[in-house]
């Protein structure tokens, strides 16, 4: 018997095919194993198992159509192949479209229904699949799903890697990477799944499931990847609808169902690998040779008995002989400047995968991720937008320049305005506050104060301005690390609320407010919670500070209603945790009142909501929180909701003209505008929506993905804002773009930069 | 009455010399049998109040979100695992750079029950080595007195478990920050038996762990 194996990779995140070879060796001692690699740098090849090595070029150099006629006559002079090499696999379900009695491997039928990220054929196993997109979506779409994941998010390759993307700086980037590898912009986005990790590895032959077992983790290497594990038995739950799977999607040869097992016991499906896993001998080990299984049930043959040695594996590091028909090639010379010899992929897997979107056996639209003409989606722009763009004369106006979309604003502030009068109740008060700092444009105070909002302040300037604009000191809130620099515009008349930053704060605050320096009718503390990064609020996170705090709570004259104060940005740790924070300073309130014995009577919450975060089941989410304060916080009478630039973000946009564009091989590649990331400074934080003019008929068409890199007008290297869209094909010079959802910070911290 | 050594078998020499020798198996928890499971004291006033609220609120901040079912791992990354002397207060504990299995199984107890998890404290027994055990020896006795907790390649340790529905436990070993595997081993750092104490439990009611099923308050060998 002739046994073909390919996959020979062997470093810390190898192919299975040493595995198999040695699974094999063991039940069909006298089976002539030959070893199939497409490059010499596997140093499988050198495994003493295989008894003759078939080398063949790297993929990207490999004639597809000899290398198919080569193991064609391969497979019908009666010897076995088994592929460890998933593209390998995918281009056998292409070349073999009627399969081969000798192939053990599944058909493209049966892999259309284990593709990551969906799995169709997980129907009926007790597991879940996490929640996931395609990167088709527009980048407004994606950042949302980013942060209603919390940013555990892993950017996933359509074959193999994956990479955690913490922010969106590195989301884009990681994408970038990834699209260019695998020549395809089809990538996926996948929540994190927090548990244990194991696999179900099987075999199974035309349909048949021969045998399986699970695979608990016990070590991992930095990737992750299996250094040691355990073997026990399927569950029956599990078996008998992955039997019935197997039936009926036909599947031949290995496959590993990677899992994690989550804290509440539930198993979340990763993926399905159309092969075994690399640990397979360490099944082998336990008695449980699956290779040879497989190898049985395609023959008939009997398969020599694998003695069970243990119940659990692991791995060693070996060095081997190095076969003198094979010998070392030398190292790369690492590139000009560079570290490393860059030695990954070196089989051209990697140009293979590119090769096969090409090859017309390779279905484009079944493929999970082929396809040289990915249709990106162009983000949904409010018509509330458009309309207010209508209203504007930007033919008038020097660029780029700030947009004031009026009836957006006041909108997005009666809403809030709503919302509030809605949540509020005869218990409880329902207030909202803005938040000066997020953008001091006198029209933005202007509606804040006419829909009935407070003010709220970091700065006793901010203040000055804000009683300019009409407010009143008790409908100031002061807050922030700073807000008592130039105290030549403290205000006479009483605050609405100070939060101290600080334990020295409150304690020099509460002794102004004995002296009648200062007046307030609340009083309240900032907490930093343990394991936020955060320089603000105090730190509770060791028990001495948590003590001193809850001393100088005590100290508080009773007249003063006692306040606590919560800010955190939830587009930047995400909405799902934004929520954990909130319900955990409710806890920690909860303590502070239970030890100092002062009630907290007002709350003050908020931060860094975008706007459809706030909005997407608002009054549902809002009416939680409201419903969560009572269950800690008996006694808070008032709420004061600071939406922060989920009001601003939209009320601003910025108009940009080209200046520039510059073609490559007939492809706009690069446009100059002349604005710049001095007028955009969140460009690096979050996707903006980009309209582009029809100069002839006035019309806006947003912007989706695509070639284009949008290059600033300033001389930094840096200053590109926006590296990936689409400009429709006949933009001129003198078009005009604007950026929209630039009302927040991106005004507020905008700066000048390269005007003379 | 002597130990075999070797083979962990109690040898009677007692009574008449006709009689034939009887052998019996000593448990392996025979030790530490009446052994009551490590408490952490309260003074009464604010200073414990407060180090309790402050364990339990920094508890669900590190949670992260994650269940309630998760294990406490935080804890052992705050205190170091060593020596504890007892009695020790709550206000004394969370000041600690170091505490003993017995005063983290007792922290960790109380923020599983907190947030609402069915929680019960754990006594085990677990084989080592005799280079192991000999070390902690010196280590934690300075060289002067046997330790209690250590017998030959034996130790005694604690830890907890919660209910994590329909009577199903998972035991949660504070000082290691894992859960221990339920399933049957012997050798290096393997389980040999197992307690469920506690005086919320009532006497005989039995709990699935694994394959085993462990009645509270009754010592069961596991391995
Ligand atoms: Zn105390």
């Amino acid at each position: 018997m002739k046994i073909y194996i390919s996959g020979l990779y062997s470093g810390t995140n190898p192919q299975p095919g040493v595995g198999i070879a040695r699974s094999l060796r063991t039940a069909y001692p006298k089976a002539k194993l030959i070893g199939v690699e497409y490059s010499n740098r596997c140093s499988g090849i050198h495994w003493q198992d295989f008894d003759e090595i078939w080398l063949q070029r790297p993929w990207n150099e490999l004639n597809l159509t000899t290398h198919t006629e080569e193991i064609r006559r391969v497979l019908d002079s009666g010897a076995l192949w088994i592929s460890s090499i998933d593209l390998e696999i995918m281009w056998f379900a292409g070349v073999f479209p009627d399969g081969h009695p000798n192939l053990l491997t599944p058909s493209s039928a049966a892999l259309e229904q284990v593709e990551k990220p969906a799995v169709p054929a997980h129907e009926g196993l007790p597991v879940k699949i996490p929640t996931f997109v395609t990167t088709e979506i527009s980048d407004w779409d994606l950042h949302a799903f980013c942060r209603e994941h919390d940013w555990k998010v892993w950017l996933k390759g359509p074959y193999y890697e994956a990479v955690r993307t913490r922010s969106w700086a590195e989301f884009e980037e990681k994408r970038h990477i990834l699209s260019n590898d695998w020549a395809t912009g089809r990538l996926f986005l996948q929540t994190h799944v927090s548990g244990y990790e194991e696999s179900i590895a099987l075999s199974a032959y035309e349909g048949e499931l021969i045998d399986c077992v699970r695979m608990r983790k016990r070590d991992l290497t930095e990737l992750s990847k299996t250094w040691a594990g355990d073997i026990s038995e399927v569950e029956a739950e599990f078996i008998e609808p992955l039997r019935e799977i197997i039936r009926k999607i036909n599947w031949t040869g290995g496959a590993e169902l990677e899992m994690v097992r989550d804290a509440d016991d539930q198993l979340w499906l990763l993926e399905v690998n159309p092969r075994f896993p690399a640990w397979i001998h360490g099944a082998t080990i336990t008695g449980r040779n699956m290779p040879a299984s497989l190898v049985e049930g395609a023959t008939g043959l009997t398969a020599k008995n694998s003695p069970a040695l243990a119940e659990e594996f692991t791995r060693v590091v070996m060095e081997i002989p190095v076969r003198s028909e094979f010998p070392l090639s030398p190292l790369p010379e690492p590139l000009g400047g560079t570290i490393g010899h860059s030695l990954k992929h070196p089989s051209g897997l990697l140009q293979f995968a590119s090769r096969l979107h090409n090859l017309s056996s390779f279905d484009e639209e079944k493929s999970n991720g082929g396809g040289k003409s990915s249709q990106f989606k162009a983000p949904n722009v409010p018509p509330s937008f458009i309309n207010d763009l209508g209203g504007l004369d930007l033919t008038a106006m020097e660029t780029p320049a700030s947009l004031f979309l009026e009836n957006t604003a006041a909108e997005y502030f009666r809403k809030a305005g709503e919302l509030a009068d809605d949540l509020s109740s005869d218990a409880l008060a329902v207030t909202n506050a803005y938040s000066i700092k997020t953008n001091p444009d006198e029209r933005l105070i202007k509606l804040a104060l006419e829909s009935g909002f407070l003010a709220e302040t970091i700065s006793l300037p901010e203040v000055k301005k804000a009683i300019k604009i009409g407010f009143k000191p008790e409908q100031i809130i002061l807050n922030g690390p700073g807000k008592w620099w130039r105290r030549e515009n403290l205000p006479d008349g009483k605050f609405c609320s100070i939060f101290c930053d600080s334990i020295e704060e409150l304690n020099r605050v509460i002794e102004n407010l004995e002296s009648g320096e200062l007046q307030t009718e609340h009083l309240g503390v900032r907490l930093r919670t343990p394991n936020v990064a955060s320089r603000f609020g105090i730190p509770v996170d060791t028990p001495e500070v948590f003590e001193r705090l809850i001393e100088a709570v005590r100290r508080i004259p009773k007249e003063y209603k006692f306040a606590a104060h919560f800010h955190m940005a939830s587009s930047n740790v995400g909405v799902g945790h934004w929520w954990h924070l909130f319900e955990s300073i409710l806890r920690w309130c909860g303590s502070i009142e239970a030890l100092s014995g002062r009630l907290i009577e007002v709350l003050d919450v908020g931060g860094g909501w975008f706007p459809e975060d706030l909005q997407k089941d608002s009054s549902r989410n809002f009416k939680k929180a409201v419903a969560l304060i009572p269950e800690f916080l008996p006694h808070v009478r008032r709420i004061i909701s600071e939406p922060g630039k989920a009001l601003a973000q939209p009320s601003m946009a910025v108009a940009m003209q080209i200046l520039e564009l510059r073609n490559f091989e007939n492809v706009v590649h690069e446009a100059v505008v002349d604005g710049s990331i001095a007028e955009l400074p969140m460009y690096f934080f979050y996707p903006h929506r980009i309209l582009y003019q029809n100069p002839q008929n006035g019309g806006w068409k947003p912007l989706g993905r695509g070639k284009t890199k949008l290059l600033g007008r300033l001389c930094m290297e840096h200053d590109i804002v926006a590296s990936n869209i689409e400009l429709p094909e006949n933009t001129q010079i003198g078009d005009i773009l604007v950026f929209c959802d630039a009302g927040a910070y991106d005004r507020s911290m905008s700066y000048v930069f390269g005007r003379g | 009455m002597y130990l075999d050594a070797v083979s962990n078998t109690l040898i009677n020499t007692n009574g008449s010399a006709k009689t034939a020798r009887t052998i019996e198996k000593k448990a392996v928890f025979e030790y530490w049998k009446d052994w009551q499971p490590s408490q952490i004291s309260h003074h009464g006033g604010l200073c414990c109040e407060i180090a309790r609220e402050w364990i339990t609120a920094t508890d669900f901040s590190s949670l992260n979100g994650d269940g309630i079912f998760t294990g406490p791992r935080w804890l052992r990354q705050k205190f170091n695992w060593g020596a504890s002397r007892f009695p020790i207060h709550w206000c004394e504990a969370v000041r600690r750079d170091t505490l003993d299995c017995g005063a983290l199984a007792a922290l960790a107890h109380e923020v599983f029950t907190v947030r609402g998890v069915k929680s019960s404290r754990v006594q085990l027994v677990q084989k080592f080595s005799a280079l192991a055990t000999s070390q902690w020896t010196d280590s934690w006795g300075k060289g002067n007195e046997p330790l209690a907790w250590i017998k030959d390649d034996l130790i005694y340790h604690e830890g907890c478990a919660i209910d994590t529905g329909d009577k199903n436990i998972k035991v949660w070993d504070a000082s290691a920050g894992w859960w221990v595997d339920s399933k049957p081993a012997d050798g290096y750092g393997a389980l040999l038996a197992i307690r469920l104490s506690d005086f919320n439990l009532r006497t005989g009611e039995s709990f699935k762990w694994g394959e085993h099923i462990i009645k509270a308050d009754e010592w069961l060998e596991t391995s």
